[in-house]
């Protein structure tokens, strides 16, 4: 028989909570009540801590992702304060600057979860550089009959490469390149189409952007194989 | 270990990883496609394509960029092509980022083969027109005050005495002696971060679990950073020696040196080293019959500077990309194979045996003014004799520069990066400064990676901060947003700035870009990308006011403001007015984040150090310096003035 996990109680936004030892205080939170916003966590995959949407402040020198970081006991977090929501306000802004004009998931089906952030903080534009339409532009790839893929709506959040991997075993994407050129990739960076997908669905189940979305839906590749 | 180690002889062999080579070895060992393109898309060293034979890389970072002047990457293109009757096939030439010969900028590599000199003289190289040099280690090895052996037969002294001490309790006594003499030494890691090393070991012999690794840094590739080059050369048996005691310490089992590919005649120097203490019985089972074995393996790193980041390190030696892990946990619980791990960098481990040997007093009346220990540093930029010189801690910079032959062409000193490219830049009237942790830190900027760049005066001090900036955005491993979006935004903007369009806000729009980037970036990488041009805004508020455009912030964000409107377009994303309250909300943002990036210190940065360094007194001494000269300088204080008002809040 296994010992009952220890239990550690810790502040967030002034709350008490009691939690088992190695819950994350994005859990945490979310059980008291809390929301904390994540674009590349999802509950049913492994967190990652890429998006650092989640940030929270802990009282350290810098903020710590919520979606990976484990509860201490005694732990004081703040999960809203303007500092916190300023930073949060700047990545949205940052990935807006890279984002094309049209989302097919939110002509969908409203559910970008992205442009659902950049609505909640009512960000109107950002003052960053445009990057769609630039030399570094990412493109589209509707080699696949199934789910069309728009690169340049992809913010690299990882949870189609763990869907594929970890949940499905399909082991096909994967991440390549590095730095601002990196992108999701198909086996040896193929087109979809050409990959060894399975067509199965949960990349695009899972995507929160315009990046990865029903063909069905966007007519993105209609009319142009 | 294995999958790398086996795509680096690939890449050596066929000077290429092609497609088919992958799709065989995915078979061959089951991994997926997909790791495998990661791996081969991350890392430098590797191409798709064969290239031509004479593979040529230039160094584009700032040491060789004030050598080599703007453009200097070109002017080698041009000269190879010239060279050889037009475009030259045989030759391919890339710009890369330090190759760690700062000490000889303008430099390159042909073939992995440094040299340096002029764009004409590389490109001779280049062609083959000139014979390229020896890539030998010292036949002599240069003396060095951190060596306690006068004679190769003396070698491992402090080891010997340890295995030998007699049965498991004195050993055990041994091992507490080791942690408390390094800790009475005051010994820091030297990669950067300063963290002490006598509680590194401390900590990772009493965190349970096995197999148990040490691993030593050997990657410094920070520009303006050589210091670990010339002690792999020259010492590369103090460096064995410490990471056999290291694990004796805290019971490990294997060794990883972790080297980076560029510095190929230290290899040579490296592997003898290791021959040698095998030979000598240091090495293997049962090392002297005390029934503790070790051995140490030499990795090559396929490249990029983020690999000197510890857990980007361990995710290399793991076969994974290598991007950092969100810490905690540290390596010293969860290193190599999620295995406690000692983590130390070339210096810190050369350092251990003398302490052994001298003891911690000794160690600690090396330093100057409070300081304790001796420091290697990498001496750089604008001085008469660059290279690496081992001095007392504590020595300043102006103490430094004059054992270098003072500033290039007897000009005057302007400013001074002491602790590598990520450290801030400080004005020349900061010179009586120690090179010391907590004095530099105090001064508003780090001792980093140990390694000072000399700046002299009529230098364009925006521009080098902007290639700093660049070489972040370059070695981004893209993992997090901030980071791999940030870094790449912050340049493109301050391109523009140096083009002579600067947007509206530009100064204020980078300071809060670099608070969101430094609270919420993985790793230091990303922590510190904008601190270069941020520290030449707070302490030469007139030099960046010039380029950078005012950094009056008027009313909320005007940039916002303007930006908006170009992206009108997007307006389905808001219909709510942009309120008064927001923009009070940008403001607190802009002006709280950086009061916290200051008034904390860091309790654990990555190994490699980009600390992020509060620059109150610093951009309050330049405040005033700016005051006196112009009124353009006068109109550009009122931002560093206004963070400094949110400070004195706290």
């Amino acid at each position: 028989m296994a010992d009952a996990p220890r239990l550690i109680t810790l502040t967030i936004d002034g709350k008490r909570v009691t939690v088992p030892q190695g819950t994350t205080i994005w859990e945490a939170a979310r059980r008291a009540g809390i929301e904390i916003p994540v674009l590349c966590h999802n509950p049913r995959l492994r967190p990652v801590g890429v998006c650092r949407m989640c940030v929270v402040d802990v009282g350290e020198r810098v903020l710590a992702a919520a979606c990976v970081r484990q509860c201490a006991p005694d732990q004081k977090v703040v999960t809203r304060s303007a500092q916190v929501e300023g930073h949060r306000r700047m990545l949205t802004q940052l990935l807006l600057s890279d984002y094309p004009r049209e989302s097919v998931r939110d002509r969908a089906t409203g559910e970008d979860e992205l442009l659902n952030l950049a609505r909640g903080y009512r960000i109107r534009g950002t003052p960053f550089p445009d990057g769609t339409g630039q030399p570094t532009a990412r493109g589209t790839d509707t080699s696949s009959p199934v789910i069309a893929v728009d690169h340049q709506a992809c913010i690299l959040c990882d949870r189609c490469i763990r869907a594929c991997d970890e949940l499905q075993n399909n082991d096909v994407i994967g991440r390549t390149s590095r730095g601002y050129g990196a992108r999701i990739a198909f086996d040896l960076n193929a087109p979809m189409g050409e990959s060894t997908c399975v067509s199965c669905g949960e990349c695009m189940a899972v995507c929160p952007t315009g990046a990865l979305t029903n063909k069905a839906w966007s007519g993105l590749g209609a009319g142009k194989a | 270990m294995e999958l790398l180690t086996r795509l680096m002889e690939l890449q050596e062999h066929h000077g290429a990883v092609t497609d088919e080579m992958l799709r065989a070895l995915s078979k061959e060992r089951g991994v997926p496609l997909y790791r495998l393109e990661g791996l081969r898309s991350f890392y430098p060293v590797f191409r798709a394509q064969p290239g031509p034979k004479r593979q040529v890389k230039v160094c584009r970072d700032i040491c060789c960029h004030m050598q080599g002047g703007a453009g200097f990457v070109e002017r080698v293109r041009r000269a190879v092509g010239r060279d050889a009757g037009g475009r030259n096939p045989r030759v391919q030439i890339e710009a890369v980022s330090c190759i760690g010969r700062c000490d000889s900028a303008p430099a390159a590599t042909v073939n992995d083969i440094p040299v340096h000199g002029t764009a004409q003289e590389i490109a001779a190289f280049a062609s083959g027109a000139k014979p390229l040099p020896g890539n030998e280690p010292a036949a002599a090895p240069r003396r060095w005050p951190t060596d306690p052996y006068p004679a190769p037969a003396e070698r491992y002294g402090a080891l010997t005495r340890l295995l030998r001490g007699g049965d498991a309790a004195t050993a055990e006594r041994g091992r507490d002696q080791v942690i408390a003499t390094l800790k009475a030494a005051g010994l820091r890691g030297m990669g950067g971060a300063g963290f002490p090393a006598g509680t590194k070991w401390e900590a990772t012999r009493a965190a349970p679990g096995a197999v148990k690794s040490v691993v030593c840094n050997a990657d410094e590739s920070e520009p303006g950073t050589f210091k670990d080059r010339l002690i792999l050369e020259d010492l590369p048996h103090l460096v064995i020696e410490a990471m056999i005691i290291g694990a004796w310490v805290v019971g490990a089992e294997q060794g990883v040196i972790y080297l980076r590919h560029e510095y190929g005649r230290e290899r040579k120097a490296v592997e003898r080293a290791l021959a040698e203490a095998r030979a000598r019985g240091m090495l293997g089972k049962n090392l002297l019959g005390s029934g503790f074995s070790f051995d140490v393996r030499l990795f090559i790193s396929p490249g990029s500077y983020i690999m000197g980041e510890e857990t980007a390190l361990l995710e290399a030696l793991e076969d994974k990309r290598g991007e950092p892990r969100n810490k905690p946990p540290f390596p010293t619980t969860h290193g190599l194979n999620a295995r406690p791990t000692l983590m130390n960098n070339v210096e810190t481990f050369a350092a251990v045996p003398i302490i052994l040997e001298r003891g911690a007093d000794w160690w600690a009346a090396q330093g100057l003014r409070g300081c304790k220990g001796l420091k290697f540093l990498a001496v750089s930029g604008d001085v008469g004799k660059p290279g690496v010189v081992c001095v007392p801690l504590g020595t300043s910079v102006q103490e430094l520069l004059d054992l270098c032959d003072g500033v290039a062409g007897g000009k005057a000193l302007y400013a001074f990066a002491p602790g590598g490219a990520s450290s801030n830049f400080l004005p020349a009237a900061k010179r009586d400064v120690a090179l010391d942790f907590a004095a530099l830190q105090q001064a508003g900027s780090m001792l980093g990676s140990g390694a000072v760049i000399y700046v002299a005066a009529g230098r364009d001090l925006v521009e080098l901060g902007a290639n700093v900036v660049r070489f972040f955005r370059n070695e981004s491993c893209g993992k997090c947003v901030p980071c791999r979006v940030g870094s790449e935004k912050a340049v493109e903007m301050i391109e523009e700035a140096l083009r002579g369009q600067p947007r509206p806000g530009l100064i204020p729009l980078l300071q809060e870009l670099g608070s969101t980037m430094t609270q919420t970036s993985i790793c230091g990488l990303g922590q510190v990308a904008l601190q270069p041009i941020l520290s030449v805004i707070a302490n030469f508020p007139a030099d960046a006011a010039g380029r950078l455009g005012p950094s009056r912030v008027k009313t909320g964000a005007p940039a916002r403001k303007q930006t908006a409107t170009k992206h009108a377009a997007r307006k389905r994303m808001a219909k709510g007015q942009p309120a008064k309250k927001q923009i009070a909300k940008r403001r607190a943002a802009a002006t709280h984040a950086p009061r916290r990036a200051a008034a904390k210190q860091p309790a654990r940065p990555m190994a490699k150090a980009r600390r992020v360094a509060g620059s109150r007194a610093a951009s309050r001494g330049a405040a005033q310096r700016a005051k006196k000269t112009s009124r353009a300088a006068r109109r550009t204080h009122a931002a560093p003035r206004a963070i400094r008002r949110a400070r004195s809040r706290s």
